[in-house]
């Protein structure tokens, strides 16, 4: 009885070690033996896009929406917080007070670092488009939360979770702008988004790798899928309601996972 | 020529350090306590939990308060329409003038004891003292700067890195520490030494009409206007208007139909020197405004329960009374403050 036991104990050891090899040569072959991965940083890269074209965010360039609009972008930004990252075993990694400002015309607000991540794999991302509502409601707050960034409305307290600006045709002063928030009730503006890397895996392992997502993030997908959006009916949507929370609802599927990069150092 | 070289030495020394303290350590006309809970009245928001006021930080909020950098063409300051003879609010001025002569559609509303309120403006749109300030300095038709613009300018300052240092410990200026500082100074200004206070603390007595208004005003006003703030800090109608486009009031941040034409009840502290009154100042007396609730009350869809049965009786002996009372809500002590004037 007691000889099954360590029998079945061994076996169990064995396969346990097996399986824990395996893992080490498809990430550390020069290592193998141990499946210590050491806390990392973590960058990742949001590449604006119009369609299948990286995004001109210069006001030069026309793209046209699903309603067969003809737009330009002369401003794009948009809060992404309260990151987490996915472990292969399913649990999650709260990345702490992670609050970025993605602004299209600001190349160093494109690449949001996250620093100290525990060693490990990983297989996805989840993250909020906007700001909890806990920081809406406890007074200034610092960094990309400052309310001098200009996405934040004194008036009723809140901060704009996504800001597009530009010129269109299809507006009668030619101009549209949508400013979307809401952090509490029917129609708040609060997305949350999960990018899963399958079958890519991110691994992070401090001093051996670069660890690096890329997400492409591209505005058509902001006037369509589920409700197509028409500068015509409303070119500037700036108070919270169903059209803004529509428009919630479309620009929470924008985010599409492009590659990773594991880079040994 | 020793004793020469002594004195040039002793007066350069002092040329130097008085060069460097542009801002004088000690401002004598500033006491303590800065902060504190009066005797009877209910906790505070727990607004300043994460912002103690301090010495410093009271003299830094001040300088800003009464600074009209935070104004587009440094024309405007916050005191510009908050004046202490007033309570604070604009005396005589229906609604204020921002930049250019540019008018709002409300009237500014008196500052005191908002340690104990959790929402800022006649509609409550800001949510805590320490954003309130940027409503008004991002305000069109009120300063119309940008807070960047305003921590720009403040950086360029001879004197404020250095009065940012000696109130948050970084001479780094941030939005949140001006903030916090102009919350410091809004919060210390707290109005509890009226006639009615003392009487309440059994160190003067009302005479008899205006006890006979204070027994009035606990029958007719109290149920808004709620002890000690003299405001339940609710939104509610009080039978001003039929219908609300020009301002929807609370139905603004709500958005709920059903919240149209409300606005905070004012405290009634300091009531007899803030005049006009009203969210947009149309009635311009006290005498007016019992008047309204006399005979001018106007039934709408959101009419407030209380207001529902229609006007008040209010005979005119009582209606005296009623204002000799109101008049020992006014707080001179707090209006004449040397600690919240402006120098």
């Amino acid at each position: 009885m007691k000889n099954k036991f360590l029998n079945m104990l061994m076996i169990a050891f064995v396969a346990i070690s097996i399986v824990s090899c395996n893992d080490d040569e498809t990430t550390t072959p020069s290592n193998p033996g141990t499946t210590t991965y050491n806390a990392g940083d973590v960058g990742i890269e949001f590449m604006n896009i119009a369609g299948t074209v990286a995004l001109d965010a210069s006001g030069a360039t026309n793209y046209v929406n699903a309603a067969g609009e003809s737009f330009n972008v002369s401003m794009f930004k948009y809060y992404v917080s309260n990151v987490k990252l996915i472990k292969q075993d399913g649990s999650k990694y709260e990345v702490p007070n992670s609050y970025f400002l993605i602004d299209a015309n600001d190349t160093n607000s494109l690449k949001v670092d996250l620093a100290n991540i525990p060693g490990g794999k990983y297989t996805g991302l989840e993250y909020t488009i906007g700001v909890d509502s806990a920081r809406n409601v406890s007074g200034s707050q610092t960094g990309a939360l400052d309310p001098a960034n200009g996405m934040f409305w004194s008036w009723t307290t809140g901060y704009i979770f996504m800001k597009l600006e530009g010129q269109s045709s299809a507006s009668s002063n030619n101009n549209y702008k949508y400013h979307i928030g809401g952090f509490t009730g029917t129609y708040s503006g609060l997305r949350t988004v999960s990018i899963d890397f399958t079958p890519s895996i991110l691994i992070v392992d401090g001093g051996k790798r670069e660890a690096e997502i890329h997400i492409a993030a591209d505005v058509l997908e902001i006037f369509k899928n589920p409700s197509n959006v028409t500068i015509a009916s409303g070119s500037t949507v700036m108070m919270v309601g169903p059209t803004s929370s529509g428009i919630a609802t479309n620009y929470a599927d924008m985010f599409k996972f492009d590659h990773i990069h594991n880079d040994p150092l | 020529m020793k004793v020469n070289l002594k004195i040039y030495l002793v007066l350069i020394i002092v040329i130097v350090w008085s060069i460097q303290a542009c801002v004088p350590d000690v401002d004598p006309i500033i006491t303590k306590p800065l902060f504190y809970q009066p005797d009877g009245f209910p906790a505070t928001s727990g607004q300043l939990n994460n912002n103690p006021v301090t010495y410093n930080g009271f003299r830094l909020g001040k300088k800003l308060f009464y600074d009209p950098i935070l104004s587009l063409d440094s024309s405007v300051s916050c005191g510009s329409c908050h004046q202490q003879f007033a309570a604070f609010a604009h005396l005589d001025h229906k609604v204020s003038h921002g930049i250019n002569d540019l008018e709002g559609n409300r009237n500014a509303p008196p500052l005191f004891n908002l340690a104990w309120h959790s929402n800022f403006f006649w509609d409550g749109g800001s949510n805590h003292i320490e954003v309130q300030p940027i409503g008004p300095i991002t305000n069109p038709v009120e300063m119309n700067e940008d807070v960047a613009r305003v921590i720009a300018k403040l950086k360029r300052s001879k004197f404020y890195p250095e009065m940012f240092k000696r109130a948050f410990g970084s001479d780094t200026i941030t939005t949140q520490a001006m903030t916090r500082a102009m919350a410091q100074f809004m919060s210390s200004l707290i109005s509890a030494n009226s006639k009615y206070d003392q009487v309440k603390a059994g160190t003067a007595t009302f005479t008899v009409d205006e006890q006979n208004g204070y027994m009035l005003f606990k029958s007719k006003c109290e149920s808004c206007h709620r002890e000690p703030l003299m405001t339940d800090l609710d939104y509610r109608n009080n039978g001003l208007d039929l219908h609300f486009t020009s301002d929807p009031g609370r139905a603004r941040i709500t958005l709920q139909p059903s919240d149209s034409g409300k606005f905070k009840v004012p405290s009634l502290r300091n009531v007899a020197v803030t005049f006009p009154y009203m969210h947009d100042g149309r009635i311009n007396s006290l005498s007016k405004v019992i008047d309204h609730y006399r005979n001018g009350i106007v039934q709408s869809t959101t009419i407030d329960p209380i207001l529902a049965g229609g006007n008040m009786s209010i005979t005119d002996a009582e209606k005296q009374q009623l204002l000799l009372f109101l008049n020992t809500l006014t707080d001179p002590t707090f209006l004449n403050d040397e600690r919240f004037s402006e120098k």
